[in-house]
Protein backbone atom coordinates (compact mmCIF):
# COMPACT_ATOMS: atom_id res chain seq x y z
CA UNK A 1 0.00 0.00 0.00
CA UNK A 2 2.43 2.37 0.77
CA UNK A 3 4.76 1.56 -2.32
CA UNK A 4 1.62 2.21 -4.50
CA UNK A 5 1.10 5.79 -2.51
CA UNK A 6 4.73 6.29 -3.83
CA UNK A 7 4.29 5.37 -7.21
CA UNK A 8 1.61 7.88 -6.96
CA UNK A 9 3.18 10.23 -5.65
CA UNK A 10 6.50 10.04 -7.99
CA UNK A 11 3.79 9.79 -10.87
CA UNK A 12 2.40 13.10 -9.73
CA UNK A 13 5.42 14.83 -8.66
CA UNK A 14 6.87 14.16 -12.12
CA UNK A 15 4.01 15.97 -13.77
CA UNK A 16 4.02 18.54 -11.83
CA UNK A 17 8.10 19.17 -12.46
CA UNK A 18 7.56 19.01 -16.07
CA UNK A 19 4.29 21.58 -15.53
CA UNK A 20 6.69 24.02 -13.76
CA UNK A 21 9.15 23.64 -16.33
CA UNK A 22 7.68 24.05 -19.63
CA UNK A 23 5.08 26.81 -18.30
CA UNK A 24 7.16 29.50 -18.88
CA UNK A 25 8.89 28.83 -22.09
CA UNK A 26 7.85 28.33 -25.90
CA UNK A 27 4.78 25.80 -26.20
CA UNK A 28 5.93 25.03 -29.86
CA UNK A 29 8.88 23.00 -28.17
CA UNK A 30 8.29 22.56 -24.11
CA UNK A 31 4.58 20.88 -23.61
CA UNK A 32 2.76 21.40 -20.93
CA UNK A 33 1.34 18.14 -19.43
CA UNK A 34 -1.87 19.82 -18.53
CA UNK A 35 -2.47 20.65 -21.97
CA UNK A 36 -2.42 16.73 -23.20
CA UNK A 37 -5.97 15.82 -21.90
CA UNK A 38 -7.46 18.78 -24.45
CA UNK A 39 -4.97 17.68 -27.02
CA UNK A 40 -6.02 13.93 -26.88
CA UNK A 41 -9.49 14.73 -27.13
CA UNK A 42 -8.94 16.58 -30.30
CA UNK A 43 -6.54 14.73 -31.51
CA UNK A 44 -9.56 12.59 -33.61
CA UNK A 45 -10.55 15.66 -35.11
CA UNK A 46 -6.83 17.16 -36.37
CA UNK A 47 -7.04 17.54 -40.02
CA UNK A 48 -3.61 17.42 -40.52
CA UNK A 49 -3.02 13.96 -38.60
CA UNK A 50 -3.40 10.74 -40.64
CA UNK A 51 -6.25 8.96 -39.61
CA UNK A 52 -5.90 7.80 -35.91
CA UNK A 53 -7.61 4.49 -35.53
CA UNK A 54 -6.31 2.95 -38.67
CA UNK A 55 -2.50 3.19 -37.60
CA UNK A 56 -3.36 2.08 -34.32
CA UNK A 57 -5.03 -0.91 -35.44
CA UNK A 58 -2.47 -1.52 -38.11
CA UNK A 59 -0.05 -1.55 -35.36
CA UNK A 60 -1.54 -3.51 -33.47
CA UNK A 61 -2.14 -6.50 -35.48
CA UNK A 62 2.17 -6.06 -36.54
CA UNK A 63 2.54 -6.09 -32.90
CA UNK A 64 0.60 -9.51 -32.40
CA UNK A 65 2.32 -11.19 -35.68
CA UNK A 66 5.19 -10.12 -34.53
CA UNK A 67 4.68 -11.80 -31.06
CA UNK A 68 3.10 -14.64 -32.35
CA UNK A 69 6.09 -15.60 -34.67
CA UNK A 70 8.73 -14.65 -32.35
CA UNK A 71 7.08 -17.12 -29.46
CA UNK A 72 6.96 -19.65 -32.34
CA UNK A 73 10.66 -19.44 -33.13
CA UNK A 74 12.26 -19.02 -30.00
CA UNK A 75 10.03 -21.84 -28.21
CA UNK A 76 10.75 -23.98 -31.45
CA UNK A 77 14.74 -23.23 -31.68
CA UNK A 78 14.97 -22.95 -27.73
CA UNK A 79 13.85 -26.53 -27.33
CA UNK A 80 15.51 -27.94 -30.36
CA UNK A 81 18.57 -26.73 -28.61
CA UNK A 82 18.22 -27.46 -25.42
CA UNK A 83 16.68 -31.14 -25.71
CA UNK A 84 19.34 -32.34 -27.78
CA UNK A 85 22.46 -31.45 -26.26
CA UNK A 86 24.84 -32.03 -28.99
CA UNK A 87 22.59 -29.40 -31.24
CA UNK A 88 22.83 -27.20 -28.17
CA UNK A 89 26.54 -27.22 -27.77
CA UNK A 90 26.56 -26.05 -31.23
CA UNK A 91 24.64 -23.42 -31.85
CA UNK A 92 24.32 -21.71 -28.06
CA UNK A 93 27.27 -19.72 -28.31
CA UNK A 94 26.42 -18.33 -31.94
CA UNK A 95 23.25 -17.41 -30.50
CA UNK A 96 24.59 -15.68 -27.18
CA UNK A 97 26.90 -13.89 -30.04
CA UNK A 98 23.86 -12.79 -31.94
CA UNK A 99 22.09 -11.10 -28.82
CA UNK A 100 25.06 -8.98 -28.11
CA UNK A 101 24.98 -7.29 -31.56
CA UNK A 102 22.94 -4.02 -31.12
CA UNK A 103 20.19 -5.47 -33.05
CA UNK A 104 19.53 -1.85 -34.99
CA UNK A 105 22.75 -3.58 -36.92
CA UNK A 106 20.50 -5.61 -38.77
CA UNK A 107 16.86 -2.88 -39.41
CA UNK A 108 18.61 -2.12 -43.23
CA UNK A 109 18.97 -5.44 -44.25
CA UNK A 110 15.35 -5.91 -42.60
CA UNK A 111 13.97 -3.46 -44.91
CA UNK A 112 16.10 -4.65 -47.94
CA UNK A 113 14.33 -8.14 -47.83
CA UNK A 114 11.26 -7.15 -46.73
CA UNK A 115 10.26 -3.54 -48.08
CA UNK A 116 8.72 -0.34 -46.47
CA UNK A 117 5.59 -2.27 -45.65
CA UNK A 118 4.33 -4.12 -42.85
CA UNK A 119 6.50 -6.90 -43.27
CA UNK A 120 9.83 -4.97 -41.97
CA UNK A 121 8.45 -3.76 -39.37
CA UNK A 122 6.96 -7.44 -38.16
CA UNK A 123 10.27 -8.96 -39.09
CA UNK A 124 12.17 -6.39 -36.97
CA UNK A 125 9.46 -7.06 -33.71
CA UNK A 126 10.23 -10.54 -34.41
CA UNK A 127 14.04 -10.34 -34.33
CA UNK A 128 14.35 -8.13 -31.00
CA UNK A 129 11.45 -10.33 -29.31
CA UNK A 130 12.65 -13.78 -30.68
CA UNK A 131 16.22 -13.41 -28.31
CA UNK A 132 14.97 -13.57 -24.87
CA UNK A 133 12.29 -16.23 -25.44
CA UNK A 134 14.68 -18.45 -27.00
CA UNK A 135 17.48 -17.87 -24.10
CA UNK A 136 15.01 -17.75 -20.90
CA UNK A 137 13.61 -21.76 -22.84
CA UNK A 138 17.56 -22.96 -22.72
CA UNK A 139 18.04 -21.35 -19.29
CA UNK A 140 14.79 -23.07 -18.04
CA UNK A 141 15.74 -26.61 -19.48
CA UNK A 142 19.12 -25.81 -17.47
CA UNK A 143 17.10 -25.22 -14.48
CA UNK A 144 15.34 -28.57 -14.58
CA UNK A 145 16.18 -30.23 -11.41
CA UNK A 146 17.93 -34.13 -12.70
CA UNK A 147 16.11 -35.17 -9.25
CA UNK A 148 12.69 -34.73 -10.44
CA UNK A 149 13.11 -36.10 -13.38
CA UNK A 150 14.36 -39.34 -12.00
CA UNK A 151 11.53 -39.27 -9.42
CA UNK A 152 8.68 -39.42 -12.30
CA UNK A 153 10.72 -41.89 -14.23
CA UNK A 154 10.74 -44.13 -10.87
CA UNK A 155 6.66 -43.91 -10.76
CA UNK A 156 6.54 -44.91 -14.50
CA UNK A 157 6.49 -41.49 -16.28
CA UNK A 158 7.43 -41.87 -20.15
CA UNK A 159 9.38 -39.29 -21.87
CA UNK A 160 6.32 -36.99 -22.70
CA UNK A 161 5.05 -36.92 -19.54
CA UNK A 162 8.25 -35.74 -18.16
CA UNK A 163 8.18 -33.13 -20.34
CA UNK A 164 4.48 -32.13 -19.54
CA UNK A 165 4.57 -32.97 -15.78
CA UNK A 166 8.10 -32.09 -14.77
CA UNK A 167 9.91 -30.15 -17.80
CA UNK A 168 7.33 -27.65 -18.23
CA UNK A 169 6.46 -26.66 -15.02
CA UNK A 170 9.85 -26.45 -13.52
CA UNK A 171 10.86 -24.21 -16.12
CA UNK A 172 7.48 -22.07 -16.05
CA UNK A 173 8.35 -18.88 -14.19
CA UNK A 174 11.84 -18.57 -16.19
CA UNK A 175 10.04 -19.08 -19.35
CA UNK A 176 7.68 -17.13 -18.30
CA UNK A 177 10.20 -14.05 -17.77
CA UNK A 178 11.41 -14.47 -21.25
CA UNK A 179 8.07 -14.32 -22.98
CA UNK A 180 7.28 -11.04 -20.84
CA UNK A 181 10.42 -9.39 -22.23
CA UNK A 182 10.16 -10.98 -25.32
CA UNK A 183 6.63 -9.21 -25.92
CA UNK A 184 7.78 -5.76 -25.09
CA UNK A 185 10.76 -5.68 -27.01
CA UNK A 186 8.38 -6.92 -30.01
CA UNK A 187 6.87 -4.17 -29.32
CA UNK A 188 9.61 -1.77 -28.96
CA UNK A 189 10.74 -3.57 -32.44
CA UNK A 190 7.45 -2.59 -34.27
CA UNK A 191 7.79 1.19 -32.77
CA UNK A 192 11.04 1.46 -33.91
CA UNK A 193 10.79 0.19 -36.64
CA UNK A 194 7.82 2.53 -37.69
CA UNK A 195 10.64 5.77 -36.92
CA UNK A 196 13.08 4.31 -39.36
CA UNK A 197 10.87 4.76 -41.89
CA UNK A 198 7.87 3.74 -42.79
CA UNK A 199 4.26 4.90 -44.47
CA UNK A 200 1.93 3.81 -41.80
CA UNK A 201 1.13 2.63 -38.13
CA UNK A 202 1.22 4.81 -34.82
CA UNK A 203 4.81 5.11 -35.39
CA UNK A 204 4.62 6.80 -38.70
CA UNK A 205 2.06 9.00 -36.98
CA UNK A 206 4.21 9.96 -34.10
CA UNK A 207 6.93 10.73 -36.48
CA UNK A 208 4.58 12.88 -38.90
CA UNK A 209 3.33 14.48 -35.79
CA UNK A 210 6.86 15.43 -34.73
CA UNK A 211 8.05 16.52 -38.18
CA UNK A 212 5.13 19.59 -38.43
CA UNK A 213 6.07 20.80 -35.14
CA UNK A 214 2.74 19.25 -33.66
CA UNK A 215 4.43 19.04 -30.45
CA UNK A 216 1.58 18.45 -28.02
CA UNK A 217 0.05 15.62 -30.47
CA UNK A 218 3.23 13.87 -30.39
CA UNK A 219 3.60 14.31 -27.04
CA UNK A 220 0.92 12.91 -26.20
CA UNK A 221 0.81 9.78 -28.95
CA UNK A 222 4.17 9.32 -27.28
CA UNK A 223 3.14 9.08 -23.94
CA UNK A 224 -0.23 7.06 -25.31
CA UNK A 225 2.76 4.31 -26.88
CA UNK A 226 4.29 4.46 -23.54
CA UNK A 227 1.50 3.55 -21.54
CA UNK A 228 0.21 0.75 -23.54
CA UNK A 229 3.63 -0.57 -23.32
CA UNK A 230 2.97 -0.78 -19.67
CA UNK A 231 -0.07 -2.43 -19.92
CA UNK A 232 0.93 -5.14 -21.85
CA UNK A 233 3.89 -5.43 -19.43
CA UNK A 234 1.54 -5.11 -16.63
CA UNK A 235 -0.26 -8.04 -17.91
CA UNK A 236 2.84 -10.20 -18.24
CA UNK A 237 3.54 -9.90 -14.93
CA UNK A 238 0.19 -10.76 -13.03
CA UNK A 239 0.67 -14.11 -15.07
CA UNK A 240 3.94 -14.21 -13.94
CA UNK A 241 3.01 -14.19 -10.56
CA UNK A 242 0.59 -16.35 -10.78
CA UNK A 243 2.55 -19.14 -12.40
CA UNK A 244 4.98 -18.45 -9.68
CA UNK A 245 2.26 -18.51 -7.01
CA UNK A 246 4.31 -21.69 -4.95
CA UNK A 247 7.59 -19.96 -5.24
CA UNK A 248 6.38 -17.33 -2.95
CA UNK B 1 8.96 -66.33 -6.05
CA UNK B 2 8.46 -62.97 -4.59
CA UNK B 3 10.86 -60.47 -2.56
CA UNK B 4 14.17 -59.10 -4.13
CA UNK B 5 17.05 -61.24 -5.69
CA UNK B 6 20.21 -59.47 -6.39
CA UNK B 7 22.71 -61.58 -8.39
CA UNK B 8 26.07 -60.65 -8.62
CA UNK B 9 25.62 -57.19 -9.67
CA UNK B 10 28.85 -54.86 -10.51
CA UNK B 11 28.01 -51.19 -11.38
CA UNK B 12 30.87 -48.94 -13.03
CA UNK B 13 30.83 -45.25 -13.26
CA UNK B 14 33.84 -44.41 -15.44
CA UNK B 15 37.04 -45.91 -13.79
CA UNK B 16 35.43 -46.42 -10.55
CA UNK B 17 33.56 -49.32 -9.65
CA UNK B 18 30.68 -48.54 -7.05
CA UNK B 19 29.33 -52.23 -6.48
CA UNK B 20 31.23 -55.27 -7.49
CA UNK B 21 30.11 -58.68 -7.29
CA UNK B 22 27.59 -58.25 -4.75
CA UNK B 23 24.17 -61.08 -4.36
CA UNK B 24 21.74 -60.43 -1.34
CA UNK B 25 18.13 -61.51 -0.96
CA UNK B 26 15.50 -59.62 0.56
CA UNK B 27 12.50 -61.45 1.41
CA UNK B 28 8.73 -60.66 1.10
CA UNK B 29 7.76 -58.22 3.88
CA UNK B 30 11.62 -57.78 5.44
CA UNK B 31 12.92 -54.44 6.73
CA UNK B 32 16.44 -54.73 5.30
CA UNK B 33 19.15 -52.06 6.30
CA UNK B 34 22.36 -51.12 4.05
CA UNK B 35 24.62 -49.28 5.85
CA UNK B 36 28.71 -48.70 5.23
CA UNK B 37 30.54 -45.62 4.93
CA UNK B 38 29.49 -42.49 2.18
CA UNK B 39 29.90 -43.93 -1.39
CA UNK B 40 30.02 -47.19 -0.75
CA UNK B 41 27.32 -47.90 -3.45
CA UNK B 42 24.28 -48.28 -1.37
CA UNK B 43 22.22 -46.14 -3.46
CA UNK B 44 23.83 -47.61 -6.35
CA UNK B 45 21.96 -50.98 -4.94
CA UNK B 46 18.53 -49.03 -4.63
CA UNK B 47 18.78 -47.92 -7.99
CA UNK B 48 19.06 -51.13 -9.48
CA UNK B 49 16.31 -52.55 -7.38
CA UNK B 50 14.16 -49.67 -8.44
CA UNK B 51 15.07 -50.19 -12.28
CA UNK B 52 16.81 -46.86 -12.41
CA UNK B 53 20.29 -47.92 -12.74
CA UNK B 54 21.24 -50.88 -14.85
CA UNK B 55 24.13 -53.05 -13.74
CA UNK B 56 27.05 -53.61 -15.91
CA UNK B 57 26.97 -57.10 -14.77
CA UNK B 58 24.64 -59.33 -12.67
CA UNK B 59 20.86 -59.01 -12.53
CA UNK B 60 18.37 -58.12 -10.06
CA UNK B 61 14.74 -60.11 -9.66
CA UNK B 62 11.73 -58.35 -8.69
CA UNK B 63 9.08 -60.50 -7.67
CA UNK B 64 10.84 -63.15 -10.05
CA UNK B 65 11.25 -61.09 -12.97
CA UNK B 66 14.12 -59.64 -14.26
CA UNK B 67 14.36 -55.82 -13.59
CA UNK B 68 14.90 -53.84 -17.09
CA UNK B 69 13.41 -50.38 -16.07
CA UNK B 70 11.25 -48.66 -13.62
CA UNK B 71 8.15 -50.81 -12.14
CA UNK B 72 5.93 -48.81 -10.23
CA UNK B 73 3.34 -51.74 -9.92
CA UNK B 74 5.99 -53.56 -7.66
CA UNK B 75 8.49 -50.58 -6.29
CA UNK B 76 8.30 -47.71 -5.17
CA UNK B 77 10.73 -45.26 -3.96
CA UNK B 78 11.71 -42.26 -1.36
CA UNK B 79 14.55 -40.20 -2.58
CA UNK B 80 16.97 -38.78 -0.34
CA UNK B 81 15.91 -34.89 0.05
CA UNK B 82 12.34 -35.99 -0.86
CA UNK B 83 12.44 -34.57 -4.20
CA UNK B 84 8.93 -33.14 -3.93
CA UNK B 85 7.90 -31.11 -6.85
CA UNK B 86 7.93 -27.40 -5.82
CA UNK B 87 5.09 -26.51 -7.86
CA UNK B 88 2.47 -28.91 -6.67
CA UNK B 89 0.56 -28.67 -2.96
CA UNK B 90 1.30 -31.81 -0.61
CA UNK B 91 -1.74 -33.05 -2.10
CA UNK B 92 -1.11 -32.70 -5.64
CA UNK B 93 2.81 -34.69 -4.64
CA UNK B 94 1.44 -37.46 -3.02
CA UNK B 95 -1.41 -37.91 -6.13
CA UNK B 96 1.24 -38.08 -8.43
CA UNK B 97 1.70 -41.62 -9.23
CA UNK B 98 -1.70 -42.49 -9.28
CA UNK B 99 -2.13 -39.52 -11.95
CA UNK B 100 0.34 -41.21 -14.29
CA UNK B 101 -1.52 -45.03 -13.32
CA UNK B 102 -4.77 -43.00 -14.64
CA UNK B 103 -6.66 -43.13 -11.48
CA UNK B 104 -9.47 -40.76 -10.94
CA UNK B 105 -9.46 -37.83 -9.58
CA UNK B 106 -11.55 -38.08 -6.55
CA UNK B 107 -10.22 -41.49 -5.88
CA UNK B 108 -6.81 -39.76 -5.94
CA UNK B 109 -7.53 -37.52 -3.42
CA UNK B 110 -9.49 -40.10 -1.06
CA UNK B 111 -6.57 -41.88 -1.15
CA UNK B 112 -3.81 -39.15 -0.33
CA UNK B 113 -5.73 -37.56 2.10
CA UNK B 114 -5.99 -41.12 3.58
CA UNK B 115 -2.34 -41.12 3.87
CA UNK B 116 -1.60 -37.89 5.32
CA UNK B 117 -4.38 -37.74 7.70
CA UNK B 118 -2.56 -40.34 10.15
CA UNK B 119 0.62 -38.32 9.51
CA UNK B 120 -0.72 -35.45 11.03
CA UNK B 121 -1.06 -33.01 7.88
CA UNK B 122 -4.66 -32.88 7.62
CA UNK B 123 -4.98 -29.30 7.16
CA UNK B 124 -1.54 -28.92 5.24
CA UNK B 125 -3.11 -30.33 2.42
CA UNK B 126 -2.98 -27.39 0.08
CA UNK B 127 0.62 -26.25 1.20
CA UNK B 128 3.24 -26.40 -0.97
CA UNK B 129 6.63 -27.69 0.13
CA UNK B 130 8.41 -24.53 0.78
CA UNK B 131 5.54 -23.89 3.54
CA UNK B 132 6.34 -27.19 5.14
CA UNK B 133 9.29 -28.09 7.57
CA UNK B 134 11.93 -30.35 6.45
CA UNK B 135 9.74 -33.24 8.62
CA UNK B 136 6.70 -32.62 6.92
CA UNK B 137 8.18 -32.72 3.35
CA UNK B 138 9.78 -35.68 4.33
CA UNK B 139 6.35 -37.61 5.59
CA UNK B 140 4.67 -35.89 2.47
CA UNK B 141 7.53 -37.97 -0.17
CA UNK B 142 7.02 -41.03 1.85
CA UNK B 143 3.04 -40.71 1.44
CA UNK B 144 3.99 -40.30 -2.17
CA UNK B 145 5.73 -43.78 -2.18
CA UNK B 146 3.16 -45.10 -0.59
CA UNK B 147 0.53 -44.04 -2.59
CA UNK B 148 1.66 -46.15 -5.11
CA UNK B 149 0.83 -49.34 -2.73
CA UNK B 150 3.79 -51.30 -3.99
CA UNK B 151 4.62 -54.71 -2.42
CA UNK B 152 8.06 -53.18 -2.05
CA UNK B 153 8.96 -49.93 -0.90
CA UNK B 154 12.82 -48.20 -1.23
CA UNK B 155 14.27 -45.83 1.09
CA UNK B 156 17.66 -43.96 0.09
CA UNK B 157 18.39 -41.84 3.83
CA UNK B 158 14.96 -40.62 3.81
CA UNK B 159 15.86 -38.93 6.88
CA UNK B 160 19.16 -37.81 6.47
CA UNK B 161 18.49 -34.11 6.34
CA UNK B 162 16.50 -33.79 9.75
CA UNK B 163 17.53 -32.99 13.37
CA UNK B 164 18.39 -35.56 15.82
CA UNK B 165 14.75 -35.45 17.71
CA UNK B 166 12.85 -35.19 14.57
CA UNK B 167 14.91 -38.33 13.13
CA UNK B 168 13.98 -40.54 16.09
CA UNK B 169 10.50 -38.92 15.95
CA UNK B 170 10.28 -40.76 12.41
CA UNK B 171 11.77 -43.49 13.22
CA UNK B 172 9.33 -44.46 15.57
CA UNK B 173 6.21 -43.44 13.28
CA UNK B 174 7.85 -45.91 10.45
CA UNK B 175 7.98 -48.59 12.51
CA UNK B 176 4.22 -47.96 13.33
CA UNK B 177 3.59 -47.89 9.75
CA UNK B 178 5.45 -51.09 8.85
CA UNK B 179 3.59 -53.57 10.95
CA UNK B 180 0.54 -52.33 9.47
CA UNK B 181 0.89 -52.28 6.02
CA UNK B 182 4.05 -55.29 5.92
CA UNK B 183 5.94 -54.25 3.14
CA UNK B 184 9.61 -55.41 2.26
CA UNK B 185 11.44 -52.56 2.93
CA UNK B 186 15.01 -51.73 1.97
CA UNK B 187 16.02 -48.57 3.81
CA UNK B 188 19.77 -46.95 3.25
CA UNK B 189 20.98 -45.01 6.14
CA UNK B 190 24.64 -43.97 8.05
CA UNK B 191 22.88 -44.42 11.40
CA UNK B 192 23.67 -47.05 13.53
CA UNK B 193 20.76 -45.83 15.51
CA UNK B 194 18.25 -46.05 12.91
CA UNK B 195 19.45 -49.22 11.67
CA UNK B 196 18.82 -50.92 14.79
CA UNK B 197 15.65 -49.21 15.65
CA UNK B 198 13.92 -50.61 12.61
CA UNK B 199 15.49 -53.19 10.71
CA UNK B 200 14.98 -57.23 10.54
CA UNK B 201 18.57 -57.52 8.93
CA UNK B 202 21.25 -55.24 8.75
CA UNK B 203 23.45 -55.22 5.63
CA UNK B 204 26.91 -54.17 6.51
CA UNK B 205 28.74 -52.76 3.14
CA UNK B 206 32.47 -52.47 2.49
CA UNK B 207 34.48 -49.44 1.29
CA UNK B 208 34.15 -48.64 -2.12
CA UNK B 209 33.76 -50.95 -4.43
CA UNK B 210 30.87 -51.68 -2.49
CA UNK B 211 30.56 -55.70 -0.98
CA UNK B 212 29.09 -57.30 1.69
CA UNK B 213 30.82 -57.19 4.86
CA UNK B 214 28.69 -58.80 7.14
CA UNK B 215 24.64 -59.32 7.74
CA UNK B 216 23.29 -58.98 10.75
CA UNK B 217 19.88 -60.38 11.96
CA UNK B 218 17.98 -58.60 14.69
CA UNK B 219 15.58 -60.69 16.03
CA UNK B 220 14.39 -57.89 19.25
CA UNK B 221 10.86 -57.49 19.34
CA UNK B 222 9.37 -53.89 18.50
CA UNK B 223 9.45 -51.32 19.79
CA UNK B 224 12.74 -51.27 20.14
CA UNK B 225 14.32 -49.90 23.51
CA UNK B 226 17.50 -48.37 22.30
CA UNK B 227 19.00 -48.56 25.63
CA UNK B 228 18.61 -52.51 26.42
CA UNK B 229 21.89 -54.01 26.51
CA UNK B 230 21.48 -56.04 23.62
CA UNK B 231 21.21 -52.98 21.30
CA UNK B 232 24.22 -51.68 23.21
CA UNK B 233 26.37 -54.96 22.25
CA UNK B 234 24.63 -54.65 18.63
CA UNK B 235 25.45 -51.15 18.05
CA UNK B 236 29.41 -51.68 19.07
CA UNK B 237 30.25 -54.58 17.11
CA UNK B 238 28.13 -52.35 14.03
CA UNK B 239 30.35 -49.76 14.67
CA UNK B 240 33.54 -51.79 14.94
CA UNK B 241 32.63 -52.47 11.02
CA UNK B 242 31.28 -49.62 9.90
CA UNK B 243 34.51 -47.90 11.51
CA UNK B 244 37.06 -50.12 9.84
CA UNK B 245 35.14 -49.19 6.32
CA UNK B 246 34.62 -45.61 6.93
CA UNK B 247 38.84 -45.26 7.21
CA UNK B 248 38.90 -47.18 4.40
CA UNK B 249 36.96 -44.95 2.64
CA UNK B 250 38.87 -42.05 4.15
CA UNK B 251 42.28 -43.82 3.23
CA UNK B 252 40.41 -43.70 -0.52
CA UNK B 253 40.24 -40.17 -0.31
CA UNK B 254 43.49 -38.71 0.73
Amino acid sequence: MTVLAWRLGLLVGFFAVWEAVAAPLNPLFYIRPSSLPGALLGMWRVPDLPPLGEHVWLTLQEIAGAYVLAVAAGLWLGFLLGLRRTVGRIYEPLLAALYAVPSVVWYPSLMLFFGLGSASKIAFGVLLGFFPIVLSVLAGIRQVPATLVTVAQSMGARPFTVFRKVMLPAMASTMVGGLRAGLALSVVGVLVSKNLGSRAGIGYVINYAYGLMMTREYAVLALLAAAAVLALDTAGALVEARVKRWAG
Amino acid sequence: MAGIQIERVTKRYGAVAAVRDLSLEINDREFVTLLGPSGCGKSTVLGMIAGLVRPDAGRVLVAGVPCVGPNPEQVALVFQDGGLFPWRTALDNVTFGLELRGVPAAKRREIALGLLEPMGLRGFERKYPRELSGGMRQLVAIARALALDTPILLMDEPFGALDEQTRLLMGEWLVGIRRRARKAVVFVTHSLQEAIALSDRIVVMTARPGRIKDVLDVTLPFPRDLNAPEVTELRAKLWEQVREESLKAMGTLS
